[in-house]
């Protein structure tokens, strides 16, 4: 037998709700398969089975607030399919003293049963669906006074009658819930401005030229090319690599970068790489990559989205110029890459100025107005597009 | 594998390995619990056992042999049919025993632990069984369904002795058919054994206390059934009040208020179940009975113990139908694991009597929708115009249906769909999505029923209440 317990979460982290269970008791389960979903104030994580056999007890509900450390479930390693006799809530009580969960366990039957009645959305019969949609009007809408909330015909008939849908109320995932709190906390909280600077990207004609995989095979995007640059600008702009928070300035002699991702229908992650400071652009493009990995099988803990000191937010579509993102509290800063474009430039050739297809790309600076202004922003936007210019790719990759 | 007074502890007791009781223990293993089901008979239940699949059995045998009395008509003659209906009967108890054979075959395969016996229910949701192979077994569930099941009533009067008085019981035990015999009751069970009986060429009275046969069918189609019936010699007594029977040498005598008496070599009693609840809880259970012995159990068949559920015939106020016991099975095992569900709308589940004719109906009768406030438009097609049914020569029976009125007069939603004659209880499928969907009438005659079929009576009857029907008016 193996407990499966909740594991750390992340430093500060102490406890998480489970969300989900991918497994039933009684089913098989590899090794580092998703075994269930936890839920904490920074991320929704897929925890991965420590063990391969049957899933033999749940010991956390779903929606049971668990401790680090807490057992929540048993998988039989042997191998067979049989399901532990006694009862999970049993078992819990006598056998998870102080790691125990928050809330009283319960057993794989939900203890108290609860049921939905006058629910919206029931549609049982496709005629009331055809209805519904012949007559614009979204199933959601509709309250269904059927057994169960079943949408009736005459239900369906009476909100047709009343017109199309012209709103749907949705209810936020707990990732746009998250990115919500946030982005109102550090509108709200830190006076926002904002420069932009068109910077060269010739550079990156260099990477092309020498393949946009690192010597050890991780992509090269333009995003860790830009962000080289910035990490390293930041060493002449320190009060840009900073906490802000109790009216008091913090700066950091490491630099952490976050990196704004887009999670679909959950809101915003913002991942981050510590220690980047002495990164080269190898290294950097690995560690994004091992969290863009994480992120994408949702195994992102707390830890991995803490402790950031600057924020880069990079262009996701080819023809956005910049953007004006909004600091990530407690930092000062967020940098704005826009889209690298092939974009007509003027240069002088013996004396004559001529049109030149050239590379640029658009970098901007959000920032905290309380601890820098326009005029150190653009200096430091500046300095980026100086060192992106004279970074050697050939060398770093 | 049991230490006496041991506490076993379940996900799941049920009690009853019924059609509800061993529905709900394979859903509920399919869906990962960990199951106990303690049954004191047979797995399988009345419907198995005593029920529903024998008496399809001994009504398909009276086909067979109606068939060969027609089959001058097809060219075919046949001399010297002989009945032996011991061999029925042991072909019945073959199908039963593989039938048995394969639902103890899927409950072992899905692990479910059976416990030989009679379960009482006591608190906190304990199990203990009382007598058989595995009495002393005491299980504890998180949850337990109750599924105990029905037995036969019987009448004051009629002490059941398997000789002159039988219960569908021991009825379907018989090994030989008497010359005579009475059914009391002519409900769906009634019918069933009258329609065979006379098939079997015994000579059948049927009484009844209400006014008609067939209380909860359609008038229409009733009266479809009773034409039948007494055109195959069947006697039909309606309105009686029956007072007790004298036995004699050869027979017993059916005395009644004001009639005179039947006689008649076997009674067969069919009048109704009674839910198999005496005995079955024990105290602080928190369960409600109500004055008939049945459970109280709302939509998601949730007794007054939130831990504790009911399903099947032992369930108050709901039709005794096999049927009904599996789909209540599946709320329940839905309703215990926290996934939405759809109560069971009783109003409109699937009704279906095997006599000759056949019964099938879903959704409201044309009384009942009347009775609810409902102004309705009805179309009827009889099977006689059917091209199938006059190659099979069975054209005896008619299907009706019952659509809402709207206000400008056409019909609007379907409410109800009844059926009488050959092989309705195969053909209910579509009418049964008619209801259950709520189409309207147009909705339903726009799609197409094959030809030559019996169900293109349905799909006239369709058009024709559609506004304009092309062999129908």
């Amino acid at each position: 037998m193996a407990d499966v317990t909740l594991p750390s979460l992340g430093e500060s982290v102490t406890e998480g709700i489970i969300t989900q269970w991918f497994k039933k008791v009684g089913d098989a389960v590899a090794r580092d398969e998703p075994l269930f979903e936890v839920s904490t104030d920074k991320v929704d994580s897929e925890m991965p089975s420590p063990a391969a056999g049957v899933l033999t007890q749940i010991l956390a509900e779903e929606g049971d607030t668990v401790q680090t450390g807490a057992r929540v479930a048993v998988i039989d390693e042997s191998g067979v399919a049989a399901v532990a006799n006694d009862s999970p809530a049993g078992g819990a009580a006598t056998e998870a003293p102080s790691a125990a969960p928050t809330s009283p366990t319960a057993s794989a039957p939900r203890a108290e049963v609860t049921v939905n009645t006058g629910a919206t959305g029931v549609v049982v019969s496709p005629v009331v669906r055809r209805i519904l949609m012949d007559g614009g009007v979204e199933a959601s809408t509709v309250t269904g006074t059927g057994a169960g909330g079943a949408i009736t015909r005459r239900d369906a008939e009476r909100a047709v009658a009343q017109g199309p849908t012209e709103e749907v109320v949705l209810a936020l995932s707990n990732g746009q819930r998250r990115m919500g709190q946030h982005m109102s906390v550090s509108v709200l909280s830190a006076p926002h401005g904002f420069a932009a600077v068109e910077v060269d990207a010739r550079v990156l004609d260099d990477v092309d030229a020498l393949g946009r995989e690192t010597a050890d095979g991780f992509a090269i995007t333009d995003e860790s090319v830009i962000t080289i640059a910035a990490v390293r600008a930041l060493a002449e702009f320190e009060f840009l690599n900073a906490t802000f928070a109790d009216d008091q300035l913090t700066l950091h002699r490491t630099i952490s970068v976050g990196f704004t991702r887009h999670v679909d229908e959950d809101g915003m992650l913002v991942p981050v790489v510590h220690a980047a400071a002495g990164l080269t652009l190898r290294a950097l493009a690995r560690r994004t990559a091992e969290l863009d990995d994480r992120l994408a099988s949702r195994q992102l803990n707390a830890d991995d989205l803490m402790g950031g000191t600057f924020t880069v937010a990079s262009a996701t579509t080819a023809h956005t110029l910049w953007t004006e993102p909004i600091i990530i509290q407690p930092e000062v800063a967020v940098l704005s890459i826009g889209a690298v474009r092939q974009v007509p430039v003027v240069v002088v050739r013996d004396g004559v100025a001529v049109v030149e297809v050239g590379r640029r790309v658009i970098l901007g600076l959000s920032f905290d107005h309380r601890v820098c202004d326009i005029a150190a922003a653009a200096k430091y936007l500046e300095r980026v597009g100086e060192l992106l210019a004279g970074l050697d790719v050939a060398s770093e990759r | 594998m049991t230490v006496a007074n041991e506490v076993q502890k379940f996900d799941v007791v049920i009690i009853g390995g019924g059609p509800g009781g061993y529905a709900a223990a394979l859903y509920g293993a399919a869906a990962g619990l960990n199951i106990a089901l303690i049954e004191r008979d047979k797995v399988g239940g009345t419907c198995l056992h005593r029920g529903c699949v024998p008496a399809k059995e001994f009504l398909e045998t009276a086909h067979v042999r109606r068939t060969l009395e027609h089959s001058a008509d097809f060219g075919i003659s046949t001399t010297g049919v002989k009945v032996d209906f011991a061999v029925s009967q042991a072909r019945k108890n073959e199908i039963v025993d593989r039938l048995y054979k394969g639902v103890s075959g899927l409950l072992k395969g899905r692990k479910v632990t059976i416990f030989a016996g009679t379960a009482r229910l006591d608190a906190n949701q304990i199990v203990t069984v009382l007598d058989g192979a595995d009495a002393g077994v005491v299980a504890e569930g998180t949850n337990v369904i109750i599924a105990a099941g029905s037995i036969p009533r019987t009448l004051p009067g009629f002490e059941v002795d398997a000789k002159y008085v039988l219960t569908s019981d021991e009825f379907l035990d018989l090994d030989k058919l008497p010359a005579t015999a009475a059914v009391i009751g002519g409900g769906a069970i009634g019918c069933e054994f009258a329609s065979m009986l006379a098939d079997m060429g015994t000579k059948v009275t049927i009484l009844e206390g209400l006014p008609s046969i067939l209380a909860g069918c359609d008038s229409e189609v009733a009266t479809v059934v009773q034409r039948a019936f007494k055109k195959r010699g069947i006697e039909i007594q309606t309105g009686v009040k029956i007072t007790g029977h004298t036995p004699g040498k050869k027979g017993t005598a059916v005395n009644m208020e004001g009639a005179e008496d039947v006689n008649v070599e076997m009674v067969v009693l069919s009048v109704g179940r009674s839910p198999r609840t005496q005995g079955l809880l024990g105290e602080g259970t928190g369960v409600e009975i109500n004055d008939r012995g049945f459970v109280v159990a709302d939509g998601y068949m949730r007794t007054s113990n939130p831990h504790v559920f009911a399903v099947g015939d032992v369930v108050a106020g709901t039709p005794q139908l096999a049927h009904v016991a599996f789909a209540e099975a599946v709320v329940t095992i839905k309703t215990i694991i926290g996934e939405a569900v759809v109560p069971v709308d009783y109003d409109r589940v699937p009704w279906a009597i095997y006599s000759n004719p056949e019964v099938a109906f879903c959704g409201l009768t044309e009384a009942a929708a009347k009775e609810r406030g409902y102004e309705v438009v009805v179309k009827k097609d009889p099977f006689g115009g059917n091209s199938r049914a006059q190659i099979i020569g069975d054209t005896e029976g008619v299907v009706k249906i019952i659509a809402e009125k709207r206000a400008d007069g056409s019909a609007g939603q379907i409410l109800g769909v009844h059926m009488a004659g050959p092989w309705v209880t195969e053909q209910l499928g579509a009418g049964y999505f008619a209801v259950n969907w709520e189409a309207t009438a147009e909705e339903a005659a726009a799609l197409i029923q094959p030809h030559p079929s019996l169900s293109e009576t349905f799909g006239e009857t369709l058009l024709a209440l559609a506004g304009r029907g092309i062999h129908v008016g």
